[in-house]
């Protein structure tokens, strides 16, 4: 009969699918996974902040050790937490300190810190407003323009126009640590604020677009369009240069931070002993952060939770 | 030859293909049944105001008015803008272009139809935003009306292309009576062949907006992302926040926790009713057309 084929064949198709569908949801989900016998695959994700370094390091250290494989997504540092804590990820990238609550939430997995950077949090405006003569506010005007209370840039010297306050998502580690600068707690409220983004990248693209913005951002990620300007402390003016940052002189300093569950093993030990060698330390540079020879160097961070 | 019945018993295909279709159906379920046993701890901890709370903050107090007034209102604007523009092309099309015309037209909208959201989403936030705020002298382009008239775009080609298919349902005597009659092809379009694809045309509407609705990414990256109702309400020119887009920043760092992972849960349930409403409407109509 001219149809009992197809129907065995749709059969034999439908099983292979099926089997091949079951395989996918029974495999091997936990920590490190294997897939052949020689690729390990390290699992990195996070902070869009620690982001830039750890790809650049993943490059290099996937061209010497051809059996590793490492990939890298975005998410923020609240999902880099999450994401070890869950051991969705081998390493979480965060861009800030476990926060207390996170720690008593994961405090069965045993979230480790290893501290491959330092880098500062600037205040930033659109070109046009810097070049308006918006070159450095006082932390009491920052803190009123994002509660509202400073609405229009001719009130802080600028230009005639409003100003288009940018918040970051609330689980983002650059809002904690500036938040913590701002108000000394690092999930406050912003009621002045207009639009939320969430990457560094959306931030950055924001303020470049417009021409009243100010915003939140990692001083890697400033360039023509979008200003860091300094903090004013009485007559006294620190702007985000590196030398400040470095100098510990700039206010909004933190820690680029890997977390993992336990000690670093295996694949994931070497790839973060590759990141803390002086090779790494070059990449942490070349992305425009602040090395650290050991996670003891630092010594000042803002919202670190530690007593 | 004696023919065999194609399934003489409940043998291996029977029981493929009826596994099959369980988990299709269940799927749908058993997302439901998730939805609503995983949205519990929210309401209980903010009571059925959960649901006209104005103020979100994780960890704080959730309430999800914002958000749901921001869905119907973008929804609600892109119904406005796409109705003259879908119904306008699929009237010429159905009813003055030539076969050959209409399946070149057709083939255009099918496939724009299938374009992704995230490159809606990147023109949205290079061209559109720049335009509205230019155009409408704001301070900032990133709006409630942005995302109307991104997801007004986004739609056309599906309400246009179902909207058509409706019109071309009306049998050809209908228009031929009309014609012989005396009427001219306008008033045989607009008085008796669009009375009559009515439903099907309501309905090509209809499933348009369960698809603007739920459309997530090109919404997110113009519509400014504040969870707030604007003041006054009706101000479309502010920014704000629909449920997708809601969901889609805060899923990730939310995922498995807590009251907030139940509240964006509750979320997800309030959207898919409000879709199934209107997919289920658009379906019905577009089924009663035929």
């Amino acid at each position: 009969m001219p149809l009992t084929v197809p129907v065995k064949t749709v059969v034999l198709i439908s099983l292979i699918l099926l089997a091949g569908a079951v395989a996918m949801i029974f495999r091997p989900g936990e920590g490190t996974q294997v897939f052949a016998d020689e690729t390990t695959v390290i699992r990195v994700a996070g902070s869009t902040t620690v982001l830039p370094i750890v790809s650049r390091a993943a490059e290099r250290f996937q061209s010497r050790h051809p059996s590793v494989k490492i990939t890298v997504n975005t998410g923020g540092s609240g999902v880099g937490i999450h994401g070890a804590g869950t051991r969705r990820f081998d390493i979480g990238l965060a861009s800030r300190e476990i926060s207390p609550k996170e720690k008593h939430r994961y405090a069965s997995s045993d979230l480790r810190t290893t501290v491959i950077g330092r880098d500062a949090v600037a205040c930033v405006v659109s070109s046009e407003v810097f070049h308006a003569g918006v070159q450095a506010l006082s932390k009491q005007q920052i803190r009123d323009i994002y509660l509202g209370k400073i609405t229009h840039w001719q009130q802080v010297g600028g230009p005639d126009r409003p100003i288009i306050v940018i918040d970051k998502e609330v689980h983002r580690g650059t809002r904690h640590v500036f938040m913590q600068y701002l108000f000394g707690k690092s999930n406050a409220r912003a009621p002045g604020a207009r639009l939320v983004t969430g990457s560094n990248n959306e931030e950055q693209a924001k303020i470049a677009q417009s021409n009243s913005a100010i915003g939140m951002l990692s001083v890697a990620w400033i360039n023509d369009e979008v200003v860091g300007i300094g903090i004013r402390d009485g007559e006294r003016v620190i702007h985000p240069t590196l030398d400040n940052v470095r100098n510990g002189r700039f206010p909004i300093v933190r820690n680029l931070n890997l977390i993992t569950v336990g000690e670093p093993q295996g694949a994931v030990k070497q790839f973060i002993d590759y990141l803390l060698s002086e090779e790494g330390q070059q990449q942490v540079a070349d992305s425009g952060y602040i090395p650290v020879q050991s996670p003891h160097a630092v010594s000042r961070v803002a919202g670190s939770h530690s007593k | 030859m004696n023919m065999k019945p194609m399934f003489p018993e409940r043998g291996p295909a029977f029981w493929l293909t009826g596994l099959a279709a369980t988990v299709s159906a269940g799927t749908i379920g058993l997302l439901f049944v998730s939805l609503v046993v995983e949205s519990v701890p929210v309401f209980k901890a903010e009571g059925v105001s959960f649901l006209w709370g104005t103020d979100w903050f994780a960890g704080e107090s959730y309430g999800a008015l914002p958000m749901i007034y921001g869905s119907l209102m973008v929804t609600g604007l892109a119904l406005v803008m796409v109705l003259p523009f879908a119904l306008g092309s699929a009237i010429l099309t159905s009813e003055f272009l030539s076969g050959r015309a209409r399946l070149i037209v057709k083939a255009a909208m099918e496939l724009l139809a299938g374009v992704p959201g995230i490159l809606y989403g990147l023109m949205g936030i290079a061209l559109l935003a720049v335009w509205v705020r230019d155009l409408f002298g704001l301070i900032d382009g990133n709006t409630l009306f942005t995302a109307g008239v991104l997801l007004a775009v986004m739609i056309l080609p599906t309400v246009m292309t179902l909207a058509e298919d409706a019109l071309r349902a009306v049998p050809g005597e209908t228009r031929d009576t009309a014609l012989s009659l005396g009427l001219t092809r306008i008033e045989t379009v607009m008085q008796v062949v669009v009375p009559q694809a009515l439903p099907g045309l309501a309905g090509a509407v209809f499933l348009g907006l369960g698809r603007a609705m739920g459309e997530t990414i090109a919404v997110m990256l113009v519509i400014g992302g504040i969870d707030r109702i604007p003041q006054p309400w009706f101000d479309l020119f502010a920014p704000g926040q629909n449920i997708p887009s809601k969901i889609g920043r805060e899923a990730a760092e939310a995922l498995g926790f807590d009251v907030q992972w139940s509240a964006l849960i509750a979320l997800g349930l309030v959207l898919f009713l409000m879709v199934m409403t209107l997919t289920t409407a658009g379906n019905f109509l577009i089924g009663k057309a035929r």
